[in-house]
This record gives C-alpha cells, sequence and structure tokens, in this order.
C-alpha cells in the first residue's frame, strides 16, 4: 500500500506545562524516535478543537495525536477533562466516518516522561506505516 | 379546569372551523384563543396555498389563524425556527416541538412564552413527489384532492367529489413514493413533548373525523385549553377508555413499523468501506449551505465553525464544513429530513448525519428535543 | 400575517428556481423555500441561499440627483424624444416589464437588443430549439450525458438532474475544463472528435450553455452536434427571463453586448437605455465598458438593483425588486412562472415613457394577456423543439487565452462570494514551485494580481475563475504566470 521508505506525518497536538515538556525530555534524553511527528504547542489540551484534528487530517496527516497533562494535574484545574469529553465524541464520530482507529490518539504525558513520549511515537508510528497513508490526505501531499 | 395527564376529546364551537378542520378544529380554536386572549402575541400557522403547498407565517390576526390551514401531510416543513423571539402559539409535528425544545436548551427560545400543540404525525410527504404519485399510484388529478389522511398504515385522499382512495403505505413506499426517508424510520408519532399532543387518533364512534383526540401534556398545555374552554372557542369531554387504547395501538403499529424500517433503511456498512460510503456523495456538494440554514436544531448562527473554518480554496477529501456538522449534530440532530429536502445535489443529509448520530445518542440514552432538562451530551464540556 | 412572503423566481438563471422571498416587519429579507417548485422542489445553489443580499434598492436619479420615478420618467422622455436609440434588456425582469420595454422601443422606431449576439448569426430555424431545449425532467431519462458546462458551479441545479440519470444507468461524459465528480469520463479532445469520441445517439442529451460573450462557432459546433448524432440538446442560459425575453423580442436582428460597446467607442451609438441590464457587470472587463459608456451622450438606466451602471447613468428610473413584481417568467424549458407580487412600479414607468414618447399606454393586465397570447400558448405543455436547421458552417474559432471565466450567477452579476482564488493543476503548482498558502501572479496587457489557488485535476496550462478578474480582457485571456 505505501510506497517503498515512506514516513508517515504525525501531527502531535502537546499541552505547553506536560507534554510539550515530555517531547522536550524525549529530546534531551535522546531517546530514538522517528521524524515523524510534527508537534503543535498549545497552552492546554483542552484549547484542541475537534476541528484542529480534521484539519490536520484534511491537509495531509496520517495520524494526530492529543496530548495533555495526568488528569489531576492541569495547569489549569481541569483542561483536559475537557479534553476527554470532546475526545469521546471525535473518537466517536472519527470511527464512524471510517477513519482506523490508530490514527487518533489521545494520552496523558507528563514534562518528566520523555521516555514515555518516544515509545508513544514509536508505537504509533509503527502502526501508521502498517496502514499506509491516510485516506483524508489530499492529493500532491506526501 | 384541565390537569397535566388529563386525555380529551374536544372540537371547535365554531361550526365553519370545526368543517373545515383536520379533524374537530380543535387546533385552530386552541391557537386563535390564545391570540384572542393574549396568551400570546403571535402565532405561527400554514397559510394554505393549496392542498400541496402552504407557507408558514407568524400573524396577529386571529382571522388569519382562524382562515390557516388543518395538517398538511406534503408540506414538509420545521417551524421551529419561526417561533423565535416571540411570545408565540404553534402547531407542531414531535419533531417541530423537538425543534422548539433543542433551541429552548441552547438559549434561543423561551419556552415560557413558546406554547407548543403538538399534532400526531404518521410522517410527510414532499409535495412534488405527492403530485406524481397521484397521478401514477391513485390514478387522481392532483388538482382534484381535497383532504388527505393517514390511517391504519394507509395513505388516503379524498377528491371534490366525495370520493376517498387509500392505498398501503407500505406499498406506495415500495414504488418508491410515499412519506420522506426520515418519516419512515422516526419513531416519535405523537407529539408527547409539545404543551399538548393532539390527532385523530383514538377518536371513534360519531366523533370519528369531527374531533380530536387531545393530552395535556404540562401546565402550558393546561393554560391552552383552559383558555380556549373559557373563550368559548372549544368544548372537551374525558376521553373513553377504548378511545385511549385505540390511540395507543395506533401508536404501537406506527412506531414498530418505524423500527422496522431503520433496519431496513441504515444499511451494515464494513469498517473499511465506511469512508467511501461518506464520502462519495459529499463530492457532489456545491457548498449552498442550505442544509445549515434550514437546520431547525443549529443555534450558531451565521458564523460558525462549520462555516468560518470551511474555505472553497481549500479542495479537501472532504469538506472541512460536513466533518464538524457530522459532529456537532451527533448529539442533537432530530432526522427530522429538513437538510436532505433542501439539498440541490439530492445527498442524502439526513441520513447521513443520522448514522453518526442515532447511535451517538442511543449510547448515551438521550434522545434529543423531548424534555428541555435533558443535559445535552456535548454540554458535559461546560459542566466540568 | 407579519411581514410579506413573496413567492418569485431566482435570477441567477434561467433554471426558474421557485423560492419564497420573505420580508419582515423592518425590510429584511430572507430566502425560503418552495419545495412545490417543479424546477427545483425549493433546492437552491449557493447563489439563491444568498439572495437576500443580491437585492440593493435602487434610486431614481436624474442627473446625479436623488428624484422620484415620475421626475425621471419626465426627464427621460425629454432625452429621448427624437433621439436614435439603443435598448438593451438581457432578460434579467419579467415578461410583462421586457415586453413593456419593447413597446417603448417601437414609441422609439427601434428594437429591444438582448445582448445575446450569438442568434443573429445562427438560422432562425433553430431559434426554437436554443430558446427552450428539453426539459429537466428528460434529463433524467436520458442514456447518455454529454456536459460542456460545469453543473456544479455554473448551474447548480443541473446536478441532481444528472445524478437521477445516473441512477438509472446513464453514463456521464463531461468535455469542460476540469474533471467533474459525477462524469464518468472527463474528456479533453479536438472538437472534431467529439461526434466520433463522444458517444452520442437520439437518446442522449448534450447540455451546453449561451450566453452574451459566448462564441458563436461554439454554439453552431454544439448543434452540429447534436444534429449529427441526433441527441437532444438543452442550452443553459444565464438570465432568469432570457428565453422568455428572447420569445417575446424576436426577429430583431439583435445585437451582442460587444457589439453595442463598439457602437459606442465608433460613435455610432449616443443614447443607451438599459432594463435591468449591466453591462459593467455583464461584460468580461468592466473597467473597460465603464470607460465606454462615459462616451454616450444619453445613458438612462431602468432598474430595480443597484449597480455600477446605475451609477454612471444621466438618469436612473428605479423600479420595484423582482420577488415584489407583477409578472411572469419563462424557464429554460418553456414553463411559465408567476410571481405573487402585484407591484406595477415598472410597468407604470414605462408606460408614462411610451406616452411621452407618442407611443401607447400600457397596463399589467393586457401585457400579461399579451404575454399569454405571443409566447405561453406555443409553450403551454413544455415540450423539446427538435432541430430545423441544417448543419452549420462553423467559421473561425476564436484563439482561446489560458485564463478562462467559469460563469457562474456571482460573476453575471459580479457580486462577491467565496471565490477569491483561481483554479490550477498539480502541475502548474509543482512547474512554478507555488507553496501551500501563496499566491500566483497572473499578469495580462492589462495588469498583474495576485490571486490565492485552489488544485484541480484539469489540463496543463489553464486557470480557471469563477470570479471576475482585472487582469481579465474578454471571458478568455492570455496571462503569464509566476509564484508569489
Amino acid at each position: 500500500m505505501a510506497e517503498e521508505g515512506w514516513e508517515p506525518k504525525i501531527v502531535a497536538f502537546c499541552c505547553n506545562w506536560c507534554s510539550y515538556g515530555g517531547a522536550d525530555t524525549a529530546g534531551m534524553g535522546r531517546f530514538q524516535q522517528p521524524a515523524s511527528t510534527r508537534v503543535i504547542r498549545v497552552m492546554c489540551s483542552g484549547r484542541i478543537d475537534p476541528l484542529h484534528v480534521f484539519n490536520a487530517f484534511l491537509e495531509g496527516a496520517d495520524a494526530v495525536l492529543v496530548t495533555g497533562c495526568h488528569i489531576g494535574d492541569c495547569h489549569y484545574v481541569n483542561g483536559n477533562e475537557k479534553t476527554e469529553v470532546k475526545y469521546k465524541f471525535l473518537e466517536e464520530m472519527l470511527q464512524q466516518l471510517g477513519l482506523e482507529p490508530d490514527r487518533l490518539h489521545l494520552n496523558w504525558i507528563s514534562a518528566s516522561e520523555g521516555e514515555r513520549f518516544a515509545n508513544f511515537i514509536n508505537d504509533v508510528t509503527a502502526k501508521v506505516k502498517e496502514l499506509g497513508p491516510s485516506p483524508l490526505k489530499p492529493a500532491g501531499v506526501k | 379546569m384541565v390537569n397535566v395527564g388529563d386525555m380529551l376529546v374536544g372540537y371547535a364551537t365554531n361550526e365553519d372551523v370545526r368543517k373545515r378542520g383536520a379533524s374537530g378544529g380543535l387546533v385552530t380554536a386552541v391557537l386563535a384563543a390564545a391570540l384572542e386572549k393574549g396568551l400570546v402575541e403571535n402565532v405561527v400557522v400554514m397559510k394554505h396555498i393549496n392542498e400541496f403547498e402552504a407557507v408558514p407565517i407568524i400573524t396577529d390576526d386571529v382571522d388569519e389563524v382562524l382562515a390557516s390551514t388543518g395538517s398538511l401531510h406534503s408540506v414538509p416543513v420545521n417551524l421551529a425556527k419561526y417561533a423565535m423571539g416571540r411570545k408565540v402559539a404553534m402547531p407542531a409535528k414531535p419533531c417541530d416541538a423537538q425543534a422548539v425544545i433543542e433551541q429552548a436548551k441552547r438559549g434561543m427560545i423561551d419556552l415560557d412564552n413558546t406554547y407548543v400543540v403538538g399534532l400526531n404525525c404518521g410522517g410527510s410527504m414532499h409535495p412534488v413527489t405527492t403530485k406524481k404519485m397521484l397521478v401514477e399510484m391513485y390514478d387522481i388529478d392532483p388538482e382534484d384532492v381535497v383532504g388527505e389522511e393517514i390511517e391504519k398504515g394507509k395513505l388516503i385522499f379524498k377528491t371534490k367529489n366525495g370520493e376517498e382512495m387509500a392505498i398501503a403505505i407500505d406499498e406506495l413506499e415500495e414504488a418508491g413514493f410515499g412519506r420522506r426517508e426520515s418519516c419512515r424510520y422516526c419513531t416519535l408519532k405523537i407529539p408527547v413533548n409539545a404543551d399538548l399532543a393532539c390527532g385523530n387518533w383514538g377518536v371513534i364512534g360519531d366523533k370519528a373525523g369531527s374531533a380530536t383526540f387531545c393530552q395535556v401534556m404540562n401546565d402550558k398545555g393546561v393554560k391552552l385549553l383552559d383558555n380556549a374552554i373559557e373563550a368559548g372557542r372549544i368544548e372537551v369531554e374525558p376521553a373513553s377508555d377504548k378511545a385511549i387504547a385505540i390511540r395507543a395501538k395506533v401508536n404501537d403499529v406506527m412506531v414498530n413499523l418505524g423500527n422496522t424500517l431503520e433496519k431496513e433503511i441504515f444499511p451494515e456498512i464494513p469498517d473499511e468501506e465506511r469512508m467511501q460510503y461518506y464520502m462519495e456523495p459529499m463530492a457532489d456538494c456545491i457548498d449552498c449551505g442550505a442544509c445549515k440554514e434550514v437546520c431547525p436544531v443549529c443555534a450558531c448562527g451565521e458564523d460558525s465553525k462549520c462555516t468560518m473554518f470551511h474555505s472553497l480554496v481549500d479542495n479537501y477529501k472532504m469538506s472541512m464544513y460536513h466533518m464538524v456538522r457530522l459532529l456537532h449534530l451527533s448529539d442533537s440532530c432530530i432526522a427530522c429530513g429538513q437538510c436532505s429536502d433542501v439539498c440541490p445535489s439530492d445527498i442524502p443529509i439526513t441520513l447521513l448525519q443520522s448514522s453518526f448520530a442515532i447511535p451517538s445518542q442511543r449510547k448515551r440514552e438521550y434522545t434529543p428535543g423531548m424534555n428541555v432538562d435533558d443535559v445535552p451530551p456535548f454540554f458535559e464540556v461546560i459542566l466540568k | 400575517m407579519i411581514g410579506n412572503v413573496y413567492q418569485t423566481v431566482c435570477p441567477g438563471c434561467n433554471m426558474g428556481c421557485g423560492l419564497y422571498m420573505r420580508e419582515d416587519e423592518e425590510g429584511a429579507l430572507a430566502v425560503d423555500f418552495m419545495k412545490s417548485s417543479p424546477a427545483n422542489l425549493g433546492k437552491l445553489c449557493r447563489f439563491g441561499m444568498k439572495l437576500a443580499h443580491h437585492y440593493s434598492k435602487a434610486t431614481s436619479m436624474v442627473d446625479g440627483t436623488e428624484s422620484s420615478v415620475e421626475d425621471a420618467v419626465k426627464a427621460a422622455s425629454d432625452k429621448l424624444k427624437g433621439a436614435d436609440v439603443t435598448m438593451l434588456g438581457v432578460g434579467n425582469t419579467t415578461n410583462e416589464e421586457s415586453l413593456a420595454f419593447s413597446k417603448v422601443a417601437d414609441a422609439l422606431g427601434t428594437v429591444v437588443n438582448t445582448g445575446m449576439g450569438v442568434y443573429s448569426e445562427l438560422p432562425t430555424e433553430c431559434h426554437p430549439t436554443v430558446g427552450v431545449g428539453i426539459t429537466l425532467d428528460e434529463i433524467e431519462s436520458a442514456n447518455r450525458i454529454a456536459l460542456f458546462v460545469d453543473p456544479y458551479i455554473q448551474y447548480p441545479l443541473l446536478v441532481r438532474r444528472i445524478l437521477a440519470a445516473k441512477k438509472i444507468g446513464a453514463s456521464v461524459v463531461s468535455v469542460g475544463w476540469k474533471d467533474l465528480h459525477l462524469a464518468d469520463e472527463n474528456r479533453y479532445i479536438d472538437p472534431d472528435l467529439y461526434e466520433s469520441e463522444l458517444g452520442l445517439d437520439s437518446e442522449s442529451v448534450i447540455i451546453a450553455d449561451v450566453h452574451p460573450n459566448t462564441d458563436p462557432g461554439w454554439v453552431k459546433r454544439m448543434l452540429n452536434l447534436a444534429l449529427k448524432t441526433q441527441a437532444k440538446i438543452l442550452f443553459m442560459k444565464p438570465f432568469v427571463n432570457a428565453t422568455g425575453v428572447d420569445l417575446l423580442c424576436k426577429g430583431t436582428g439583435q445585437k451582442g453586448i460587444s457589439e453595442i460597446m463598439d457602437g459606442i467607442n465608433e460613435g455610432s451609438i449616443k443614447t443607451l437605455v438599459t432594463l435591468n441590464s449591466d453591462p459593467i457587470e455583464l461584460m468580461p472587463d468592466g473597467d473597460a465598458v465603464a470607460a465606454t459608456l462615459t462616451k454616450l451622450d444619453n445613458l438612462i438606466v431602468i432598474s430595480s438593483r443597484d449597480g455600477p451602471v446605475n451609477k454612471m447613468a444621466d438618469i436612473v428610473i428605479a423600479t420595484e425588486p423582482l420577488y415584489a413584481k407583477a409578472g411572469s417568467f419563462m424557464n429554460v424549458e418553456g414553463l411559465l412562472l408567476n410571481n405573487s407580487g402585484e407591484s406595477t412600479t415598472g410597468i407604470d414607468a414605462m408606460s408614462t415613457l411610451s406616452q411621452n414618447l407618442g407611443g401607447e399606454a400600457m397596463d399589467y393586465q393586457n401585457l400579461h394577456n399579451n404575454v399569454l397570447e405571443s409566447i405561453v400558448q406555443k409553450y403551454t405543455k413544455p415540450k423539446y423543439k427538435e432541430l430545423a436547421c441544417e448543419v452549420l458552417d462553423i467559421g473561425p474559432v476564436e484563439e482561446k487565452g489560458n485564463l478562462i471565466y467559469l460563469y457562474n450567477p456571482f460573476m453575471w452579476f459580479d457580486q462577491s462570494d467565496d471565490n477569491d482564488f483561481v483554479m490550477v493543476n498539480m502541475n502548474m503548482v509543482n512547474k512554478l514551485g507555488l507553496s501551500k498558502g501563496g499566491m500566483i501572479a497572473l499578469t495580462s496587457d492589462a495588469g498583474t494580481v495576485n490571486m490565492r489557488y485552489r488544485v484541480e485535476d484539469m489540463p496543463d496550462g489553464l486557470i480557471l475563475t469563477a470570479k471576475k478578474l482585472p487582469v481579465a480582457t474578454e471571458w478568455t485571456t492570455i496571462v503569464s504566470t509566476e509564484a508569489v
């Protein structure tokens, strides 16, 4: 399905206080991870609207990751709880639409969990490589 | 004095209204009395143009209410949006009443100022399809039709010279006519979500055809009826046990039919084919925006996520507009069928939207438009 | 009733889409769906949905100052008396007003030009077929449909008809400018090969269009294709009553708008009267037209809408908006559609004008009866008029540019829409090195414009626009391209 040597494009939404720190720690700790990820930093995962996720897919993302602080650790008290509510609907909707479940993930990662972040990216990349390019990817985008 | 929960049979006292009304003119008389006695300032009614055409108007003129049409199965519009921002009374199919309640949940309609007189509905039909059906199935000139009725699974047309002709709805729908698709799988036939639930199911004996069965659903329903009785516009009496049983039986038949048809209408689509199943018809979209404009539960206004993040310059595989709407309506879609009706590319939007909304709503045991106190699942975000 | 509800027809093209126009207590307009309308079942396209914004009230003016309709009519009569007058009415109004306009023309000893120059180059025998094509219902029963228009952008209410035909087995071939989703085949072939390659027969339907800027050679080609393959043909037109006005102004040696503009530039036309027809909006290069119009001695505009030509006019006679007029329209299939409105301001003004010029007085009822007699009797039951002409000599075909106008209702009224971009294919994106979210610069003799772009499947080198562009001088213009 996918061309030889094809690298998926993964868009990771990271919150400023936890998961972005996690991504940073992963880099600093030199954990092996593929170059497939594009990190978009937001102040809080609660800021991530389902339409951002749609837009990422429509612009050519092969997978989208919604990440934030662990429940209870939100810098804004309960922003990530709101993320969770929205995510449930988003997940259901994209599954009903026929998008493979492995293309969308929610994960809580703290700033110190660099290895967890790297493993997460590695896992998703491996799964998406098997799936091949997203059916929503526009023509002309690799 | 009537009470919440009362099951009544009533009719308009004015002979002319009683005769012209679909079944005893009770609804017309209740609406007229509400306006006359100042319970409301306006009434939304369907202005009759012909048997297949009526246009919703807002009026403060009692005569105009009295002159309005009875129920028309072939004028499928949703009236909720006409009621906005007014102190108003309106007739309502179950889906009209659902939309009113959904709008109220979103702060667009003040239920205290909105009186909803519900009408039983076995389904509605598209006017142009109906005319074609009359010629092809009934062999009746559409111009000769003076009335229609859905009863016991049959669609009945009355002609100028007093003839009646009935054909089973199954048979009509088999032939590609009959009710709109969303009406076929609808299971809300008696508007128990309105203030009054009126209709001719359960009107028996010498009253058949000249009285209305009416269930009082809430305090506003009490007010509407008391007001109309006081104004001398209607007379009511308690419905007999037999009448109540017959009404329930008719409803059961219709609801069972809806459940059966739902299984036929929604195909089981394998996971890997689903994306194509949705994308294919939506690729014919011409971006007119009519499906949003007409959506009776949409409370977003002109500038909303589905429109503001959608641009024609993007040639996405599926438009942002559709993706946002598929998600956004999954907790509030009432499958009224308006969007499919107005789609210039004949995309079965209601069907597609329902494929998302029905599972989502069932999973949460939530039915939109039934009770203003039922919190829409999306509102969880606000509450936490 | 609170407010008003008018039953009317969409002015976007001559499909004849019925709708309700709702006017609330404050006069704000909203469109409502008229589901019993036969041509469209109440469905509307993007233009129809935005119709409330289309109506901008015209104001009567005499030499730059606001006036009453009566004074404007009087001033117009004074200017027109004894003048050599050219009249233009493309059919953006009712049959009755168009007829009244042609009676004013009678009084002036002139004719009404419908702006469709192409008619005068076609033998009169084929006019009925060009005017009234096959019925819209018949499209649905075709076995094969050849599209020479882009229904999605140009005539959107055709989409459902074509899809309905496909559902019962029709195949669709598009011979347009870009790939269409609903087409089974998208062909970009030499016109000489249409007959042999498109697979049309007597059960097939050809859908094309004619408009003021149509190349006559192209229409002849379409007619020849229909004649040789026996396929039926439908010519869509951009004006709500293009069909009606053509039938009412028959045999007048109709001039195209560009011929009228040439006449003004040469000095042979000094006085122009327009009825709901704004040449600045209608012509590809509005600026050039505006410059031409300044050469007129007298420009008299009768219009229900405000537009750029109103601002240039010596006299504006403002009439009621289209939806409020008493009157009828004839759609592309020959169906007569009636407005529910009862206003006759426009007709009354033209009646006074006619009388002041020594012509007859007119009233709505007479005009309406006249319309019924003159055109409707022939067309009460829409029926396809078989082509009666011989195969035509096509003559020289115009050289085409690479920037092409994809005409649509917004474009004919030069009305803004979310269409501020051009369409190009992926090869051009790669060749020019266009970046995501970047712009493409288009340069012609008329200057340069930077545009956003949308990627489509279409032939190499072409650039399509659904919006009028200042760099365009004709419906097709040669432009050079570069990334910005």
